[in-house]
């Protein structure tokens, strides 16, 4: 099918520090590619997807953080697999197979391009060993990553590009692209960004393959833009407003300036996934990814997965991860749904359930933590309390916002005091509670 | 002689604007807090004692001290790029002492000892920097050697005594003062006039107003003037107000700021780069750096906004605390916090 040369790269954008504010408060003290999802860093899941791809010769991370900033994540991967690291370069080698190596590399963007501007202003490095194909992900979407079925189907449509797609809900759909596609061929037809009217509940999923064809499309926009002035679409909202922002030229979208355009011209295809897929936008979200890819563990990498039956380690209920630097009394019942990082401990009786718990956290006696992000370093004192309530999760799930995020989030260092509780509230870092609070925000 | 100024803690109660910088330099009367103790050197220096308005570092230059340490925890090195610049200028040495983790009031004390305690024997200071207060340092040191005793605290009465003191470990306070007393060796002078805490949002405001009260009493020059001015307001020179408008009382108005036509402010603080648009109205509010205003907008009660906040034309916030960059489209109708 393949020849054994022809090689593979995929390219994961991990954005950049913007003014965005939708993961705060957990984007005070973090960088959201690197926040913890079942165990390990979000971006760690597209990576680890990406090393089933047969042929794959790199893999590079796309964005507009400050090298140093994931240097410290390069090296500690690097760290893990023992591998050499170039400190000028964070270039760093992952074994994926017998002699097999995949070069793995952070990019980092002067400015940011867009989807599509990042992944042009980068070509010569992409292209280097002369791909076939290329990859293309978003750092921040959860799902099974198909990839090696993804090129195989892609292989067969003989287009420039393949989309991952997934049905919604027709409600949910028009936060996403929406997407029509021939249901024999599978071609993409049409293509519309966040519509204002329902069109299709088949969305995109933030995961392409493409030939390097893709270039010059990326080009064609580039200079088309120079050319001529072009019809922005805005929503309705958007045009009476004063303020409209225009793009540089080197700034191009995926969705609106490439696959709008394309689509229904015999060059782009989809594929669709059936299993799950989520947008991880929120603090809320990031817990149920934790969760949707603890469930996966139990298919893929069930040692990662905690047991324990309270005798000589705590008793475990449905999915739970915790780091082999983490101590559990055996009296505490943990789970389901639960991420324990690394140097946290977790004192007798403690129940914890649907929650992440990041690195150096010290809960104490018979606390209970449900629903709920408790952040690096804080302290849980005895019998307290932290979790959101049915009511609010069932809410944030149907997208009301008022819902305050569905999950109870204590930031970096703070300090819950012994008995207080902490219902459906949000705890900026540094804090320390000495009395319960609901329903709040702590400044 | 020497002082010790407490900068430490992370200002949690003075966000959201401490979320953009550290709070020693968070603007107050249109200067960095910590920046009020190294101006007006000038004026502390004449040998008149003229009640010093300004807070810690002239006055102490005034009474001769010498070399200022500072206790901080938090940000270190964007304190330390500030302090580069002023050290030279204003002939006090400033050292940093830097603790590892908060070590409340006394804590500090304790660690910067050697840099505090020399041969000579001379007492020091050691000062509250987000408090402000008219300091008579030389009736201070005059009543300190008089008695003779450990230590001298500053008293002031105070209406409401709410929680004046913020209780944390190691509180100079609550272990350090009893102790002393309890051997006798503690005495208590009378402040005269104001002591204010300007730690958070409300006794900002607050404080404001007290301290451009205190411009007043000494006749400066810096109080703005004019049809459009109503009591005490600073307006940096930097800053344009537009025509028709009504500044005060109790207003400062930073470096950069663009105040547009008919716009009404009172007992607020505008910092740097901020723009009000046409006919905004806004009362006992802090907006933030390069924040705008839109126009139509009524903002009060508290309304704290942060660094790079943008409020939408004719939006009204009853006491929205709102985290920086931010967009404001729709009203808050009651106090809220925007995240």
């Amino acid at each position: 099918m393949q020849s054994s040369e022809e090689k593979v790269v995929a390219v994961i954008m991990v954005g950049g520090p913007t003014k965005g504010t939708r993961f705060r408060p957990l984007s005070f003290n973090t960088l959201k590619p690197l926040f913890p999802l079942a165990g390990q860093p979000m971006v760690h899941h597209p990576i680890s997807a990406c090393k089933r791809i047969p042929n794959l010769a790199q893999i590079f991370l796309v964005g507009f953080y400050e090298e140093r900033e994931l240097a410290l994540y390069v090296s500690s991967v690097s760290n893990e697999l023992k591998v050499p690291i170039s400190a000028r370069l964070t270039v760093l080698y992952l074994t994926i197979g017998p002699c097999c190596t995949a070069c793995f590399r952070y990019l980092k963007e002067d400015k940011p391009h867009g989807s599509a501007g990042g992944l042009y202003y980068f070509r010569d490095v992409i292209m280097e060993d002369a791909p076939s194909h290329i990859f293309l992900l978003n750092c921040d979407v959860c799902c099974t990553f198909p990839l090696p079925d993804m090129l195989v189907e892609h292989r067969r449509n003989g287009g420039m590009g393949t989309v991952l797609v997934i049905k919604v809900s027709a409600e949910s759909a028009n936060q996403f692209g929406e997407l029509v596609a021939d249901p024999t061929t599978n071609e993409l037809l049409h293509y519309i960004e966040k519509p204002e009217t329902f069109v299709s509940d088949l969305i995109n999923c933030g995961v392409y393959v493409f030939t390097p064809d893709i270039f010059t499309a990326i080009q064609g926009v580039s200079t088309h833009r120079e050319d001529r002035a072009s019809l922005r679409r805005v929503s309705s909202f958007e045009a009476l407003q004063s303020a409209t922002r225009t793009h540089p030229t080197d700034f191009v979208r995926l969705d609106q300036d490439i696959l709008s355009p394309l689509a229904g011209k015999k060059q782009l295809y989809t594929y669709e996934t059936t299993d799950f897929w989520e947008q991880i936008k929120t603090p809320g979200m990031s817990l149920k990814c934790s969760s949707l890819y603890l469930a996966q563990f139990r298919y893929t990498s069930p040692h990662l997965l905690a047991s324990g039956d309270g005798t000589k380690s705590a008793t475990i209920v449905g999915d739970v991860y915790i780091h082999p630097s983490a101590k559990v009394h055996p009296t505490a019942k943990i789970g389901p749904n639960v991420s324990i990082s690394a140097n946290v401990r977790i004192g007798a009786g403690v129940r914890l359930s649907d929650c992440i718990i990041l690195d150096d956290v010290e809960i104490k006696e018979n606390a209970v933590v449900m629903h709920a992000i408790v952040g690096w370093k804080s302290f849980i004192g005895k019998w307290s309390r932290v979790q959101a309530s049915l009511v609010m999760q069932l809410l944030h799930a149907e997208g009301d916002y008022n819902a305050k995020l569905g999950i109870a989030i204590i930031g970096e260092s703070v300090t819950v005091e012994d008995e207080v509780v902490v219902i459906n509230s949000i705890v900026l870092p540094n804090k320390t509670l000495n009395d319960s609070v609901q329903e709040e925000i702590i400044l | 002689m020497k002082a010790l100024i407490l900068v430490g803690g992370f200002g949690t109660r003075l966000r959201p604007l401490t979320l953009s910088v550290p709070k020693p330099l968070v603007d107050f009367a249109n200067k960095p807090m910590i920046l009020h103790q190294f101006h007006h050197a000038k004026i502390l220096l004449d040998q008149n004692l003229k009640q010093g308005y300004s807070i810690p570092i002239e006055a102490l230059k005034a009474v001769g001290v010498s070399e200022v340490v500072l206790a901080i925890n938090y940000q270190p090195e964007v304190m330390l790029n500030f302090l580069k610049e002023f050290e030279a200028k204003l002939g006090i040495t400033i050292t940093c002492s830097q603790e590892t983790e908060p070590l409340g009031t006394a804590g500090p004390l304790a660690l910067a000892r050697d840099k505090l305690i020399d041969d000579s024997g001379e007492p020091f200071f050691v000062l509250n920097s987000d408090v402000i207060s008219e300091y008579p340092f030389k009736e201070m040191i005059e009543f300190h050697k008089a008695h003779g005793g450990e230590a001298s605290i500053m008293v002031t009465k105070v209406d409401e005594p709410r929680n004046r003191i913020e209780l944390r470990p190691t509180s100079i306070e609550k272990e350090v003062f009893p102790k002393i007393a309890a051997e006798k060796k503690l005495y208590a002078m009378v402040l005269p006039g104001f002591w204010m805490d300007i730690g958070q949002p409300r006794d900002y405001i607050t404080g404001l107003r007290l301290y451009l009260d205190s411009l007043r009493k000494k006749s400066s020059s810096k109080l703005a003037s004019g049809a459009h001015i109503v009591g005490n307001v600073l307006v940096d020179e930097s800053a344009k107000i537009g025509e028709g408008c009504l500044i005060g009382p109790d207003v400062a108005i930073g470096p950069g700021c663009v105040v547009e036509a008919g716009v009404r402010l009172s007992r607020c603080t505008v910092m740097r780069g901020v723009r009000i648009k046409k006919h905004a109205c806004i009362s006992s509010s802090i907006i933030g750096w390069h924040s705008t205003v839109g126009q139509w907008a009524r903002v009060e009660n508290m309304t704290i906004l942060g660094e790079d906040v943008h409020v939408c034309d004719e939006i009204y916030s009853n006491g929205g605390v709102v985290l920086p960059h931010k967009e404001i489209k729709s009203s808050i109708l009651k106090p809220e916090i925007v995240m």
